[in-house]
């Protein structure tokens, strides 16, 4: 079966000609549909670049290899194209955006992808009843999605923003950068159950996380150790325990 | 005659031989002449004059001439508002006016104390009146209930001035738009303003021109004990457009809040130059001025607050100004001054010029929006912050214009 991401030999740089700096290097990583895969590395690894770089965010150039979305190159493609071919990222540090409320932001974001995809834009009664149905079950209070988008938000408040984005874009493959971080246990669970109600035969995600810790909510189907802008080391959902235990030392010598 | 009018103005430009020659057809008024000597000290302002540097008038208007492109559509609402209408030839105004709002057209001109301080609006007081206008139109304002008035500057010609008076009495309120829509190669405008004890105004200017004008508003305020003013520019800029209010707090608990926003395109100029005297104890002062500006626009904010040592103890104000360089080649020019000489005041300035947000823009684009479009909602909430404060009637009126201008 054709992975649904398809990232091979991608290496990229970061920063002006003379003091560009190589994060990504050689990077090649598959993720079939219905797949969940974690991405752990140390701090510096090049885990964030890695999801900037398929997002599209400007100021990393790609300097090799490719990066395919069901067969299609994504790299040439602007930030926006990318979202509306269904790439979703959840930030690990959401930005504030004053003046702009959280609904009218997601509800210009859904109706330029779907108008990108030539559908039909989302009517105000449809829209409502869904932003209702997935602040419920986020336990977001509706008062909260009439303010500007993470304006005065607790850093837990941002996170289960950017699950709300997502489960209110219904996006095909979903990029989780460090969304545990910041977050208490109760928040951790209810953006967890967030995440795994969006798991789907259709869709793939790659949750790139510092600790093993969210990895327990969030079963993974692989985990793989990204170092020195490479993975190194791919497994099973117990290589997480095994780096937890013996560290990224132990586990980057016995690969090296 | 002419020779004598000549020397008027020192080495004077066809521009001003011409303002001259108009001054010359008005019928004669020790006050008049009064004011236009104040305009005459120095002739069309010009950027070698403190106050200028960035706005220049005796460059931008070489001649008076009727300009190519017609007035602006008058984006503001009208109904449940008294509608006047100055064009540079007529004047209209409702046939009947309700209790509490009193009209009197002054063939005269009424003395204008300050008028070197502001020479366009010296240059206005001096040539306003003429056939069927006014020189002097004056309100007297009893009611806390009357109607919007809506004053709209329109209509071709070389020039058009006007002059108006306002006279707000105490506990009385005043909601005053005006819209300045273009059409005459030099508009030049003076409204002053007297707020009695406890008095209102809430003021909206909406201003869009054509990039072959002048165009130059002046705003002058009294503020009474505990008066509240409220005003809330918007302005799309011409050749040359500038928008003056000066404000002095002359009576203790007066509160003031000045906001503006301006957006200026390819050879554009808006200019915001405030100025507001704390010649009162403990008044507020709450100023607002955000700016967008593209490539080939030119942006300009001057604020300054003068604060006695004496009369100015517990003043409480604070002035912001933010702009937004939307492109390569954009200019702002900005001064923030505070003179402050007492010691029990709380004064605070910020002054910010820059580039939309890398980190936003990424955001929003993630998201699906796209670039266009993400930098027009940023910037749209970016200067709404300053027209927040408007009237309700033309608020959302003000917003859709700057959206419209942001997304084309």
């Amino acid at each position: 079966m054709r992975p649904m991401l398809k990232i091979t030999d991608l290496s990229a740089t970061v920063g002006e000609d003379s003091e560009a700096k190589t994060i990504l290097n050689g990077l090649s990583l598959d993720v079939p549909a219905g797949e969940v895969h974690a991405i752990m590395g140390p701090n510096g690894a090049g885990k964030s670049t890695l999801s900037y770089v398929l997002t599209g965010r400007s100021g990393y150039e790609v300097t090799g290899g490719s990066a395919t979305l069901n067969g299609e190159d994504i790299l040439g493609m602007d930030p926006e194209e990318r979202a509306a071919k269904g790439m979703f990222l959840s930030f690990q540090y959401p930005v504030e955006i004053p003046g702009v409320p959280v609904m009218t932001f997601v509800r210009t974001a859904m109706n330029a992808q779907r108008k990108a995809r030539g559908e039909a834009e989302i009517s105000a009664p449809d829209f409502i009843k869904k932003s209702r149905d997935v602040a419920k079950m986020l336990n977001l209070d509706a008062e909260m999605l009439k303010r500007p988008v993470n304006v005065g938000f607790s850093g837990g408040e941002k996170k289960r923003l950017e699950i709300y984005q997502m489960m209110m874009l219904e996006p095909k493959f979903l990029i989780l950068d460090e969304t545990d971080s910041g977050l208490d246990i109760d928040a951790l669970k209810t953006v967890a159950d967030g995440v795994n109600a969006m798991r789907d035969p259709s869709r793939g995600m790659l949750v790139i996380t510092h600790y093993q810790r969210l990895l327990d909510y969030i079963k993974p189907d692989k985990v793989h150790v990204l170092a020195k802008g490479r993975i190194i080391k791919t497994g099973e959902a117990d290589l997480a325990l095994r780096l937890e235990k013996e560290g990224y030392d132990g586990v980057l010598g016995e690969a090296a | 005659m002419t020779t004598a009018l000549r020397d008027f103005i020192k080495n004077p430009t066809a521009a001003e031989l011409e303002l001259v020659a108009r001054y010359g057809m008005q019928p004669e008024d020790a006050r008049r002449e009064r004011a236009f000597l104040a305009f005459a000290e120095t002739g069309l302002p010009h950027r070698r004059m403190e106050g200028w540097k960035w706005t220049d008038f005796k460059a931008a208007l070489k001649a008076l001439e009727t300009p190519a492109a017609a007035s602006a559509k008058d984006p503001l609402p009208d109904d449940g508002a008294l509608v006047f209408r100055f064009t540079p030839k007529g004047f209209e105004a409702p046939a009947k006016l309700p209790d509490g709002i009193r009209m009197v057209v002054q063939p005269g001109v009424q003395a204008f104390p300050g008028a070197e301080d502001v020479p366009m609006g010296a240059l206005a007081a001096a040539l306003a009146g003429g056939g069927k206008r006014p020189a002097t139109l004056a309100f007297e304002i009893t009611s806390s209930e009357a109607p919007r008035l809506h004053f709209v500057f329109e209509g071709a010609g070389e020039a058009s001035f006007a002059r108006i008076v306002f006279l707000v009495r105490s506990g009385a309120s005043l909601t005053l738009t005006e819209s300045y829509l273009g059409g005459a190669g030099l508009t030049a405008s003076v409204l002053e303003f007297d707020l009695e004890r406890g008095a209102k105004l809430n003021r909206t200017i909406f201003q869009r021109g054509g990039a072959g004008e002048a165009l130059a508003v002046t705003g002058i305020a009294h503020l009474g004990a505990e008066a509240e003013m409220t005003q809330t520019t918007l302005a799309f800029g011409a050749k040359v457009a500038r928008m003056e209010t000066r404000v002095v707090h002359q009576a203790s608990g007066s509160k003031l809040n000045l906001n503006a926003a301006y957006l200026s395109g390819k050879g554009f100029h808006a200019d915001i130059t405030t100025n507001v005297r704390h010649g009162a104890p403990s008044c507020v002062t709450r100023q607002l001025t955000k700016g967008a500006v593209l490539d080939g626009g030119t942006g300009v904010f001057q604020g300054k607050f003068f604060v006695p040592r004496k009369t100015g103890q517990h003043t409480d104000a604070d002035m912001q100004h933010q702009a937004l360089l939307l492109e390569d080649g954009a200019q702002v020019f900005a001064k923030p001054e505070l003179e402050i000489y007492a010691d029990d005041v709380e004064c605070a300035h910020g002054n910010t010029c820059g580039a939309l947000d890398d980190a936003q823009m990424f955001y929003l684009r993630q998201r699906g929006i796209p670039e266009t479009q993400a930098r027009a909602m940023l910037t749209e909430a970016f200067i709404a912050e300053a027209l927040g404060m408007a009237d309700e009637a033309v608020r959302d009126v003000l917003l859709a214009e700057a959206q419209n201008w942001l997304s084309s």
